[in-house]
């Protein structure tokens, strides 16, 4: 009990944006204008939803998005009806290991796993075996609201998305440094390397094929082209923590070693990792953001329905709320997560626009992602990875 | 062994085994602690706010202390004859047997992921808590019976046959000599089983099709927020000290 | 021939042919874990053959194939066995050198050294590195440390992690095979007028070599597969064969499960392998 109201109070501001939703979800409910036709095609998937338990397979670690989905989430899904269960996990691959397990046991129907946060190289290895309902996305109201022009939406780690999965949420990769120990940061990667000759053993980054690691050696390729990329991160090595004997396994534990003071640098896909991590106590206040080479690495984080789901239809009307302008603004909020939203802003009433702005910068967070970079393809990373442990970790 | 040298010996298997632990305790409170600390910077709830909040650990100490008593009566009940069969009864090419009951031991855990879900979907008993306390069972039973194995023996054989001779029937033999002479290695198979059930992750998740049990919830969290990972790591080990205690007591060495 | 009561199913060693009541006490046990986990070891070997989608006809080696081409593999098995056999050796000799010195110590003292068996590898290894990681408690408290376990290269890590882990695991094994029974035997030996190493040899030896060769098995095959502890204080490289299977299906588990799963295969393989030659070794020290 005690810790209920502990709750209650810390997600007071929580409980009043879900308030202001439910009262407005009444009287918005009629200002969709998707297709007629989609209009209808999604009432039928929202009254075949109701009364459905949804499960959404997702990455576990995070506090506060986890407290996003249960707090903010949840409900809207229990206004329409739905029961959203989060299943929380250590890994993607945890999720897609069960549905593969599902389709090589030869079921096609009430999978257990009903929605997932899906990475890029998992979603192509899966569209490929044919896992993932598809086309779906298009006609969820909410969709209208999201440019699927877009190149780094449209296609995720450059493979179609087509109609077998949704954006929900924006990822670019952001650094980290601390005010108190680098007053000035890098801004090239050549900095960088000037950096560690200044300071050996202060560089370093996550092992491939950890997804970080890898973003991170992908941005050297990007930068400088594959073989030149290559020579810049076999030149860093020696400079590098531990004489490039030994890296981090995974972001985690870059993360742990920014913290405690053995290196200067981190990074993430998350834009907001440093509020969390300062948040957590792990990060000193001092710690700022910071970009590479002009611009952000930028990606989009999306979910997608096994083919299999035995609650599509719930899946599916979860994750048209997703895209709710007014669960994404509270996800973009500084205050709260503040990770940036996926809807075009253009396409939004003014209304709804207005919840995007105005809202109080934090020093944890860029507002602006300079110069955007565009990922590479999903068939390029494992020859990326293979390229590392050879030339690199060899 | 000496009264003093006991206590040496005390002191530094405290020193290794339980301070480190000790770790978890203060972990579980520290809303901030950075290196050069050697004690937290802040204290606070936020571990086990999150632990019992979002992360639902009461509803997976539940669901761990459910799988775990069930799975340990089954692997003893199944365990104990088998134990005892190959025990006592030195049968010719019972390898074909050991083999079998030692393959869930000899494979790695970790390949588990690879077949056993596809399996249990198949025989239809997935996406239920008994189709948990089945996986769990697959990698308990086969540890109870080699513990109870190692009780077993001739001396055993001989009581129950003096028993015997006596006019002493088989349930009478079973509870008077039998299971008080195998008392301690009941005791360490029943408390093995349940820490093998207890810590299942990987078949729990995939079987259970996401039911939270304690490592499930927990593991997430390694690493990438170490407060809230202890606070869980506590909660995961608590009932583990509990049973360790209770053992402890049960084997009361007789001198 | 037995003239004895035929309800009395003991036999000291005549008899040794395989009776209705052998089979139906086995039975249970064996049928459980013959449907649950044969099953689960035909869809691992399945999934190392065939590819997601495809059916018996596409049954290939190719993953196998990779899979030994593959020079991680390659020197991760070697990284694998090395580990394996020195964890093995220390846990096994420390666990009966702690079984022997508290065989007469109290309950709570057995517990103290029982601590971390029930404490999952994993989050032993999760302390392992809050104490002994760069920027850890012991850099904290001693200024720096002056060797280095975490992410040693020659798996120092894992083998310390696996020894605290294991050694109390045989120790509580010993222990509950050395009852008043075997105290009285050595006596009885001592009266005899055998000396230590007699009675050791005589006594003590054959009562926990049983206990000592099963959980070394034990502790060998655990060795061989186990993925969270060289995971957390593991090399980067060379991968230990469970971390080679986890990182071949990391990011993408459908194109590299085949191959995980036939590294995986392998290191059961060699449990096996391992556990026979362990089991015959003592069976034929038994029937000296």
């Amino acid at each position: 009990m005690r810790l209920r109201r502990v709750e209650v109070s810390r997600w007071l501001s929580a409980a009043a944006a879900v308030t202001a939703f439910a009262v407005g979800l009444g009287a918005c409910a009629d200002d969709r204008q998707p297709s007629a036709a989609g209009a209808t095609d999604f009432k039928e998937i929202a009254d075949e939803a109701r009364g459905q338990t949804v499960r959404w397979w997702m990455y576990g670690g995070d506090e506060r998005i986890n407290d996003y989905v249960d707090s903010v989430v949840a409900p809207a899904a229990r206004r329409a009806g739905i029961e959203l269960e989060r299943v929380p996990v250590a890994d993607t691959a945890d999720a897609v290991q069960r549905v593969v397990a599902q389709r090589r046991a030869g079921e096609t129907s009430g999978g257990a796993v009903d929605l997932i946060w899906i990475n890029g190289e998992n979603f192509a290895a899966g569209k490929q075996a044919g896992l993932w309902l598809d086309g779906w996305t298009r006609r969820l109201p909410n969709a209208a609201l999201v440019d699927f022009e877009d190149p780094s939406i449209n296609r995720d780690l450059r493979v179609p998305i087509d109609g077998q999965e949704l954006p929900w949420s924006r990822a670019a990769f952001v650094y980290a440094y601390d005010q108190k120990r680098t007053p000035t940061p890098p801004s090239t990667f050549d900095q960088l390397l000037d950096y560690a000759r200044a300071h050996p053993g202060r560089v370093t980054y996550p092992a491939p094929p950890d997804f970080t690691g890898t973003s991170f050696v992908k941005q050297a390729v990007i930068a400088k082209g594959a073989d030149e990329g290559f020579n810049y991160l076999a030149e860093l090595k020696p400079l590098m923590w531990q004489q490039g004997e030994r890296f981090p396994k995974s972001e985690a534990e870059l993360n742990r070693l920014f913290a405690n003071g053995e290196v200067d640098f981190a990074m993430s896909f998350d834009p907001s990792f440093i509020a969390s991590e300062v948040r957590k106590g792990e990060f000193d206040e001092s710690v700022r953001p910071f970009l590479l080479e002009g611009g952000a690495l930028v990606n989009t984080s999306y979910v997608t329905i096994p083919a299999d789901a035995a609650n599509a239809a719930g899946a599916q009307v979860v994750a048209d709320l997703l895209l709710d302008p007014r669960l994404q603004a509270q996800k973009a909020d500084p205050a709260r997560l503040g990770i940036p939203t996926v809807l075009d802003l253009d396409r939004l009433d003014p209304t709804d626009r207005r919840r995007f702005q105005g809202s109080v910068a934090s020093p944890y967070l860029l507002d602006d992602f300079g110069d955007v970079k565009s990922e590479l393809g999903a068939d390029q990373v494992r020859p990326l990875e293979e390229r590392w442990t050879r030339e690199i970790l060899r | 062994m000496s009264e003093r040298r006991t206590r040496l010996l005390v002191g530094v298997l405290a020193a290794l085994f339980i301070a480190p632990l000790m770790v978890l305790l203060v972990q579980a409170f520290a809303d901030s602690w950075r290196a050069p600390g050697v004690l937290p910077d802040q204290l606070g709830w936020r571990g086990f706010e999150v632990a019992f909040g979002s992360a639902r650990a009461g509803d997976a100490l539940v669901n761990s202390l459910l799988v775990a008593f069930a799975a340990t009566a089954i692997s003893l009940v199944l365990g104990w004859p088998a134990a005892r069969v190959l025990g006592m009864r030195r049968l010719p090419r019972n390898g074909f047997v050991f083999l079998l009951i030692g393959l869930p031991l000899l494979m790695p855990p970790y390949l588990a992921g690879f077949g056993l879900t596809e399996w249990f979907i198949r025989l239809g008993i997935d996406d239920s808590l008994a189709g948990i306390v089945l996986a769990h069972v697959t990698f308990a039973l086969p540890y109870a019976i080699l513990i109870l194995l190692s009780g077993f023996n001739r001396e055993v054989e001989a009581l129950e046959e003096m028993a015997a001779t006596t006019g002493a029937g088989p349930a009478r033999r079973l509870a008077w000599v039998t299971l008080p002479a195998l008392r301690p290695t009941l005791i360490a198979a029943a408390l093995l089983s349940f820490l093998v059930s207890w810590s299942q992750y990987g078949t729990s998740l995939a079987v259970g099709a996401g039911r939270p049990t304690l490592p499930i919830v927990m593991l997430p969290f390694i690493q990438t927020d170490p407060e809230v990972a202890a606070a869980l790591a506590l909660v995961f080990l608590a009932p583990c000290i509990v049973a360790l205690a209770f053992v402890a007591r049960l084997q009361r060495t007789p001198l | 021939m037995d003239t004895r009561d035929p309800a009395l199913n003991l036999r000291s060693s005549a008899s040794r042919s395989w009776r209705r009541e052998d089979v139906l006490a086995l039975a249970p046990a064996a049928v459980l874990l013959a449907a649950l986990f044969l099953g689960a070891l035909a869809g691992a070997v399945k999934v190392s053959l065939v590819p997601l989608g495809g059916g018996i006809g596409d049954a290939s080696l190719a993953s196998w194939r990779q899979l030994f081409a593959d020079p991680s593999f390659r020197d991760g098995l070697v990284l694998t066995l090395e580990v394996t056999i020195a964890s093995t050796a220390i846990a096994a000799a420390l666990g009966v050198a702690l079984a022997l010195a508290l065989r007469r110590s109290a309950g709570a003292v057995r517990a103290v050294a029982a601590a971390p068996v029930p404490v999952p590898h994993l989050l032993v290894a999760v302390i392992a590195v809050v104490w002994l990681g760069p920027g850890g408690l012991a850099d904290r408290i001693l200024g720096s440390l002056p060797f280095d376990l975490i992410g040693n290269r020659n798996g120092a890590g894992i083998v310390a992690v696996y020894v605290y882990k294991e050694a109390p695991f045989i120790a509580l094994l010993v222990l509950a095979a050395m009852g008043r029974s075997l105290e009285q035997r050595e006596e009885a030996a001592a009266v005899f007028g055998a000396g230590g190493l007699k009675r050791a040899a005589w006594v003590l030896w054959p009562t926990i070599r049983g206990p000592v060769v099963v959980g070394s098995i034990i502790v060998a095959a655990f060795a061989i597969g186990a993925l969270e502890v060289p995971l957390a204080v593991g090399p980067n490289y060379p991968p230990t064969l469970a971390v080679y299977a986890f990182q071949t299906t990391q990011g993408d588990l459908i194109s590299g499960e085949g191959r995980a799963a036939a590294a995986l295969l392998l290191a059961g393989f060699l449990a096996i392998v391992l556990a026979t030659v362990g089991v015959r070794h003592a069976r034929s020290a038994d029937n000296e």
